[in-house]
């Protein structure tokens, strides 16, 4: 079936043997400091030959697959979903039926709820707002989430997100941003800072690769816990291990700061409890790139709670939890990255 | 004949650019010569038929505005962003680096006394285009973000002290922002914003109070790029002067669109891009009144802005050589006398009334759309817009509309925050779209975009 590509591309190559290249070549290296992968050397001849499309380009053999330049990922390196989705839009010819099928897409991702538009979700560099929320399922498969005020926008986050959720964490990071040449839609095609799509790819790979090294460290954040799964979303950045800056110089000072104190005054004021411990505990945390990105640059990034209230009566755990989060939303725009809650009622002590 | 049509809409004044395009139809040619001949005929005897107007006419000028992007004519209306230059500019330059390109200001030879008098003579163009008494009153910058940081630096780190005041609008671009922002961290003075009223200006009432004895600059632009609105500077000057502050004057969308008179507005400090009126980019100026230059420290150091050099200190060069450190972008300084050269053999004041009438068509033809929102005031026998619409259509994301209008119908708008977020925070969006006219557009222009625009807006609201 594969049809030529309908912009602008004048020249085509066959490669008969696949070519692993380096994928932290070039363009877009999912993450500064990631670990790279070794390249099988057996793997590299290739034989190329050029050829002019004439519209239609006759049946290949399976190995192989039609690209519109000569340094492409191959087809086959991609997701089994993202293939399909590209060899759909490859079908489509028309740039106006490609935009109607992005819409189509876009308007059937699932919403993202309001409370993971944060911060740390947002892709960088897009002129509209994108949020793209990361979390392991059962078997360890990256699954996502995103949002979009613009549903064009929508629509690419749309696409990766059928194509990318649900598998595993070494096959997301081997899909390079090169299909999106195949996709025929030339909006995403230019490698400038505001390409949004680009840089939505980037942050799908670094959060499943922050998902997996977080995993191997085996802390408490990582399970799928019902509590800590909040907690997970506010913490989705590259752990301390993986980052080689320098850590910032956080003092371990106990009393509280400004936020602590905000905090505090909060917590009492709206649910009246009967006891109330705020521990900052963010210099745990001095080193990732959370804390040097803090709006407020306080350093005020992670806070231990110990709420007991008669306010979380006849509720659940998570409802709790959301209660003591929504009286901190300022907080958490501001640059608090996460709070660890345990919430009880006065019984319950 | 329909596509033709489609792409012609008004075919009868349209017989130099219907020659360019028409080319690219040549299975039509024959059919449509017949009426091209005609039309051609009209077109020559202009007395009789109606006069082309002076976007027509200007067209000529530029070879870039004949050309199809994504299958369609294309269709600039993003000229705030930059503007488009004419084949004289584009020539001034070129004929610079092929005959007399050599380095200003120290050499003695032949090429570079010839350069060094061209370029001198750009700035004397660039004077007399603002009506500057004097071409030392001309500071040669990079564009008008660096003359306002260099305002900023030079004259604002020696004059502000904890406890003054800079008034600002809430509207300011970017540029009139953050510079003024640094300064005022290390310097502890103040910044004041001055806020929109109910017709979405600047409210004047408020700026006028704000200014007191505290202040020590009043930094406003003259044309805003997203509401369209002018400032009276005139008036502002004066409250100014009053309690002994300065004014800086953000020229950017005025002096390519308007007559600009240093002397009559009576500014301190006035900056403009020559990317925003038919020069190249890299350059822009600071014009200053000269006892302030003459009081200012450098901002940058190095060659041309000093008199004598020794190890442990330097003596500087009078202005402006003291504000232009290195070799300046001598082609593009040419470049801008001939840009102003070109304005004004138009003359000003005939571009000014064309953009007058061609910004209440854009607006009255935008307002008739449903759901778009413009921004800015209405237009009234009070209040003339500049000839840009910053709108937002309802349900639809700018980035959206513009990558549909671009893709589809061959229109550049642009879409965004246009360098003032503040603005858009205190509208209360996130982005906007803006359509920006410029003297080389028609109005045959403006109903392009409007039907781009509303066949956009259609295809967008079949997927609610």
């Amino acid at each position: 079936m594969a049809a030529s590509i309908s912009s602008s591309c004048c020249v085509s190559s066959l490669r008969l043997i696949p070519f692993k290249r380096t994928f932290f070549s070039s363009v877009n290296p999912p993450s500064k400091n990631l670990i790279l992968r070794p390249i099988p050397s057996f793997l590299r001849t290739i034989v190329t030959f050029q050829k002019i499309p004439t519209g239609i380009v006759s049946p290949l053999p399976a190995s192989s697959s039609p690209s519109s330049s000569v340094d492409l990922q191959p087809i086959e390196e991609l997701p089994p979903k993202l293939q399909e989705i590209v060899k759909l839009f490859q079908s489509v010819q028309e740039p106006k039926a490609k935009y109607e099928q992005l819409l189509f897409y876009g308007k059937n991702l699932k919403p993202l709820d309001s409370r993971f538009k944060t911060r740390e979700n947002k892709v960088e560099g897009c002129v509209s707002q994108v949020w793209v929320r990361a979390f392991f399922d059962e078997e360890r498969n990256v699954v996502y989430e995103a949002d979009s005020d613009s549903v064009l926008t929508k629509g690419l986050a749309a696409l990766l997100v059928n194509g990318l959720s649900g598998r595993p964490v070494t096959e997301i990071l081997r899909v390079t941003p090169d299909f999106a040449v195949l996709l025929g839609l030339q909006q995403s095609l230019t490698p400038s800072r505001n390409n949004g799509f680009l840089n939505m790819l980037k942050l799908m790979q670094k959060k499943a690769l922050s998902l997996e090294v977080k995993a191997e460290e085996g802390t408490s954040e990582s399970t799928t816990d019902e509590a800590s799964v909040v907690e997970v979303d506010l913490e989705s950045k590259p752990p301390s291990v993986v980052e080689v800056e320098e850590s910032e110089s956080v003092s371990n000072v106990v009393a509280l700061g400004s936020r602590g104190m905000r905090i505090r005054e909060k917590l009492e004021k709206e649910l009246n409890p009967v006891e109330l411990e705020v521990e900052d505990v963010s210099y745990q945390h001095a080193g990732h790139a959370a804390v040097r990105g803090s709006a407020g640059a306080d350093g005020e990034t992670h806070f231990n709670l110990r709420v007991v209230s008669d306010a979380f009566q006849g509720k659940s755990l998570v409802k709790r939890h959301r209660m003591v989060y929504d009286l901190l939303q300022e907080e958490l725009q501001s640059g608090l990255h996460a709070l660890s809650i345990v919430a009880k009622t006065p019984a319950e002590v | 004949m329909e596509g033709v049509a489609m792409k012609l809409p008004s075919f009868k004044s349209l017989a130099p650019a219907a020659i360019s395009v028409a080319s690219t139809f040549s299975t039509r040619r024959s059919f449509s010569f017949a009426r091209r001949s005609s039309s051609l005929s009209a077109a020559t005897i202009t007395a009789d038929s109606e006069p082309a107007s002076l976007g027509h006419r200007a067209r000529k000028d530029f070879r870039i505005l004949h050309q199809e992007v994504n299958g369609s004519k294309l269709v600039y209306l993003d000229s705030a962003a930059t503007s488009q230059k004419p084949a004289a500019v584009l020539e001034a330059l070129q004929n610079y680096y092929e005959f007399y390109n050599s380095n200003v200001h120290r050499g003695i030879h032949y090429l570079s006394a010839k350069a060094t008098d061209e370029f001198e003579l750009a700035r004397k163009k660039v004077a007399r285009f603002i009506n500057a008494s004097d071409s030392r009153e001309i500071v040669f910058t990079r564009n008008a973000t660096e003359a306002i940081n260099l305002v900023a630096y030079s004259w604002g780190l020696s004059n502000l002290k904890p406890g003054d005041e800079v008034i600002l609008t809430v509207a300011e671009h970017h540029s009139c922002i953050v510079p003024w922002q640094i300064v005022s961290q290390k310097t502890g003075a103040v910044l004041k914003f001055v806020t929109l009223n109910e017709d979405e200006v600047p409210d004047i009432d408020m700026l006028r109070e704000m200014i007191s004895e505290k202040t020590k600059l009043v930094a406003v632009h003259h044309v805003s790029n997203v509401l369209a609105s002018s400032l009276p500077i005139e008036e502002i000057v004066v409250w100014a002067h009053d309690v002994g502050a300065k004014v800086l004057v953000d020229a950017c969308q005025s002096v390519p669109h308007m007559v600009v008179d240093v002397q009559k507005l009576n500014a301190d400090f006035l900056v403009a891009s020559s990317h925003k009126m038919c020069g190249p980019t890299g350059i822009g100026f600071l014009y200053g009144k000269s006892d302030l230059l003459l009081a200012m420290p450098p901002f940058l150091g190095g060659g041309e802005m000093i008199s004598d050099v020794f190890l442990d200190h330097s003596t500087y060069a009078e202005p402006p050589s003291r504000f232009e450190a290195g070799t300046p972008a001598i082609g593009e300084a040419i470049a801008l006398g001939a840009a102003c050269d070109y304005l004004s053999d138009i003359g000003m004041p005939k571009i000014h009334e064309y953009e007058v009438e061609l910004a209440k068509y854009l607006y009255e033809k935008l307002a008739s759309v449903p759901d778009v929102r413009i921004y800015g005031p209405r237009p009234s026998e009070s209040v003339q817009r500049a000839a840009l619409c910053s709108f937002n259509v309802e349900g639809l994301h700018p980035t959206d509309l513009a990558t549909f209008l671009d893709q589809q119908h061959g229109v550049a708008i642009r879409s965004g925050h246009h360098c003032a977020q503040p603005l858009h925070r205190y509208l209360g969006v996130n982005a906007s779209a803006r359509a920006s006219l410029y003297f080389y557009n028609t109005k045959e222009d403006v109903d392009s975009f409007i039907v781009a625009l509303a066949d956009t807006v259609s295809f967008f609201n079949s997927f609610k």
